[in-house]
């Protein structure tokens, strides 16, 4: 099962809609979804991470209802996320994972094996604040991850590095988790390594034909919302069909 | 256990609430230490400031709590929403970091007060169920805020909470005794030495503050997380907080009067004060042996001075014996003062209601204005060893000025009556003389015609 499948899901905030009511899937791998600034790309990862109701329809996130009280615990247990705008916390790279690992009620080896797993032996007992921007995302993708998540969701991560340092991270980022659902404010910053690359604009959120495209089949008759052509000839409707 | 209390350590220093501690510590001291009675050491006064502080901690506390309930933390806050963990977490972890800000706060109050209080000599029941008192209802002041910042995240909950707060400390009735006081349960108005704060009172009022708290932390998790068990505590709490009611409503005012022995010093006139003001004997017993000496030999002679709590100032014979509960004097020639305080210049306070006793409230009350008030106000000065005051008849001012300490005396013993009813006359100031022999000395034209040496001499004369 996809681990993400919305039906008639909208999304609204400020009086307009950032997600009209759409129906659509998105299949494991790693998933880019690109938009300018204020088009709701961080809302619509805040809807994903449980951290909001959708205004309509249903969402389920790894099989279960966000809507659902006791069901969102257990999404919750197999999700991690790391906001876009964020402060680095006064605190050391393993005090900022285990503090995750409490939250996440990982157990007491989760905390070492994902630091070592991450690469941030060496800057454990290092304050956040006193890191390269690049270690300290990183250290935050790492406390996303503490307890081996399912479904990751990172918010605009390609900011403030030097191409040296991104080179190093993205394998990091498509190695976080099974399905990885990262943001960009333009679809060339995902393209090159991302499996699907989605569009949100306008209210739609629309997929571009991308290079490791990896689209999940939709069953027939199970969707609703009729999808306007997309207007970028590039672009097709989410869960169109497209297969992977 | 360790890694909550690893995880309060992060917190703490993420959010730096404990820059908060030295303020609120300010403001409860601040609150604390007007309550406090200067240069005495009484553990009652004590305990009922210290509990006291919280009628503003409190409300401080309380909309630090609002503030820390609807903040949106930039750096760890998406953590703590994405929690598997039960829903009460968050919110029991922010109670506990809460509790570890207000608390230490409360704390250094205590201790000031306390450093304050053993610096002067100790008397009184240091009650400790009154400082556990004023931690309970400083806890609940930060439950009920923080429910609020929860219930309403809108950040004018903050001010609202502290001034909501503040305004039901200071405009209840603040003694704790009825359902209007209820709110500021810790709240006792100043104690002073000889009055006693029960502990059974404390002991109730502890009870409805916990069953407070415990109530609102209790039934904000159940709405939370749906346990039923829940209701075992919410009972529990529901029942001490009306036990704590119920037992409140027994007492008719907050304190009782305290038992004690009299310290009292002998020599060279009998004084006696509460314990807690020993440090006064020495000073109240110099200041007051002057007067004693001048009204010597007069109706208002004493020769045993008493500190009392309040009441009318009772004079050698008249009815009551205000110390004798106490252990204190019985003798009838014992004046009672009131003394709040060890502040500088209490000896003449002391004095000033002696000699304001001395005056009969009939002739010399407020509003009247007898004439012969002015020539009462004159020798009021001397026995307080004051500047005399200037009044219209400089004749007699300027004779009363010429006796010396001796003639005084005889003249007081011979106008005592006159005087205490504010009917003296210049008649009195004008010919008078210690051997009773009144003389033209001092006439009525005087001053215009200044005594002469031979004037003098006649004086003299008439002295030996």
């Amino acid at each position: 099962m996809p681990p993400i499948v919305a039906r008639d899901m909208g999304v609204r905030r400020g009086g307009r809609w950032l997600l009209r009511p759409a129906s659509f899937a998105i299949a494991g791998g790693v998933i880019g979804v690109a938009g300018a600034a204020g088009t709701g790309k961080s809302t619509l990862l805040a809807t994903f991470g449980t951290l909001r109701r959708p205004t309509t329809g249903a969402l389920q996130v790894l099989g279960a209802d966000v809507g659902d009280r006791v069901a969102r615990r257990s999404i919750r247990a197999w999700l991690g996320y790391l906001p876009g705008h964020r402060q680095d916390p006064d605190m050391t790279t393993a005090d900022l994972i285990t503090y995750a690992g409490y939250f996440k009620r990982a157990a007491r080896g989760a905390v070492a094996a994902t630091i070592s797993r991450f690469g941030l032996a060496d800057v454990a007992g290092l304050s956040l604040t006193s890191l390269p921007s690049d270690v300290r995302f990183r250290a935050g993708i790492a406390a996303a991850c503490v307890g081996n998540p399912r479904l990751v969701l990172i918010d605009v991560p390609m900011t403030g590095f030097d191409p040296r340092a991104w080179h190093e991270l993205v394998p990091v980022l498509r190695g976080a988790a099974p399905t990885v659902i990262v943001t960009a404010r333009t679809p060339d910053e995902l393209a090159d390594w991302c499996d699907r690359v989605f569009v949100l604009a306008r209210g739609r959120l629309n997929e571009l034909v991308a290079p490791h495209a990896a689209a999940v089949p939709l069953p027939r008759g199970s969707w609703s919302g009729a999808r306007p052509p997309p207007r970028d000839p590039r672009l097709i409707p989410a869960g169109s069909g497209a297969g992977d | 256990v360790t890694d909550i209390g690893r995880i309060l350590r992060l917190e703490a220093r993420a959010t730096a609430l404990f820059l908060a501690v030295p303020a609120l510590a300010a403001i409860g001291l601040a609150t604390a230490w007007p309550a406090l009675i200067p240069g005495v050491g009484y553990w009652d006064n004590t305990v009922s400031a210290v509990a006291g502080s919280v009628r503003t901690l409190g409300p401080a506390c309380a909309a630090l709590a609002a503030w820390t309930a609807l903040r949106d933390d930039p750096s760890l806050g998406y953590l703590r929403g994405l929690t598997v963990r039960s829903p009460a977490t968050v919110p029991l972890l922010d109670l506990s970091l809460l509790a570890c800000v207000a608390l230490p706060a409360y704390a250094i109050v205590t201790v000031v007060v306390f450093v304050k209080t053993m610096m002067h000599q100790e008397a009184g029941h240091l009650g400790v169920l009154g400082i556990a008192l004023g931690a309970a209802v400083l806890m609940t002041h930060v439950t009920a805020g923080y429910l609020a910042g929860r219930l309403f995240p809108h950040m004018v909950t903050v001010p609202a909470v502290g001034v909501a707060g503040y305004l039901w400390s200071i405009a209840g009735p603040g003694e704790g005794t009825s359902w209007a006081g209820l709110p500021t349960a810790a709240a006792i108005e100043r104690v002073d030495v000889f009055a006693a704060v029960d502990d059974g009172l404390f002991l109730a009022r502890l009870l409805w503050s916990l069953g407070l708290c415990v109530l609102l932390v209790a039934g904000y998790l159940m709405w939370l997380t749906r346990h039923l068990w829940l209701v075992v505590p919410l009972g529990l709490a529901l029942g001490a907080a009306a036990a704590g009611v119920a037992r409140i409503q027994t007492y008719d005012t907050p304190v009782t009067t305290a038992s004690f022995a009299y310290a009292c010093r002998s020599w060279p006139i009998r004084v006696c004060v509460h314990p807690a003001l020993r440090p006064a004997l020495r000073s109240l017993g110099t200041a007051v042996t002057p007067l004693a000496a001048r009204l010597s030999g007069t109706q208002g002679e004493f020769t045993e001075l008493t500190q009392r709590s309040e009441g009318p100032m009772a004079m050698p014979g008249a009815a009551g014996t205000p110390g004798a509960g106490h252990g204190g004097p019985a003798d009838p020639r014992a004046v009672y003062v009131r003394i709040d305080d060890l502040s500088a210049g209490f000896e003449r306070r002391a004095l000033r209601q002696i000699v304001a006793a001395l005056l009969d409230p009939t002739w010399c009350g407020t509003g009247r204005r007898e004439p012969g008030a002015d020539y009462t106000g004159l020798v009021s000065a001397w026995l307080l060893d004051q500047r005399p005051p200037r009044i219209a008849d400089t004749a007699a001012a300027a004779v009363f000025a010429r006796y010396d300490e001796d003639d005084r005396r005889a003249w007081l013993r011979t106008h005592y009556g006159r005087f205490r009813s504010c009917r003296l006359t210049a008649a009195d100031f004008q010919a008078f003389s210690v051997t009773g022999v009144r003389h033209r000395v001092f006439a009525a034209a005087w001053p215009k015609v200044r005594p002469g040496p031979r004037h003098r001499a006649g004086l003299d004369a008439d002295r030996a």
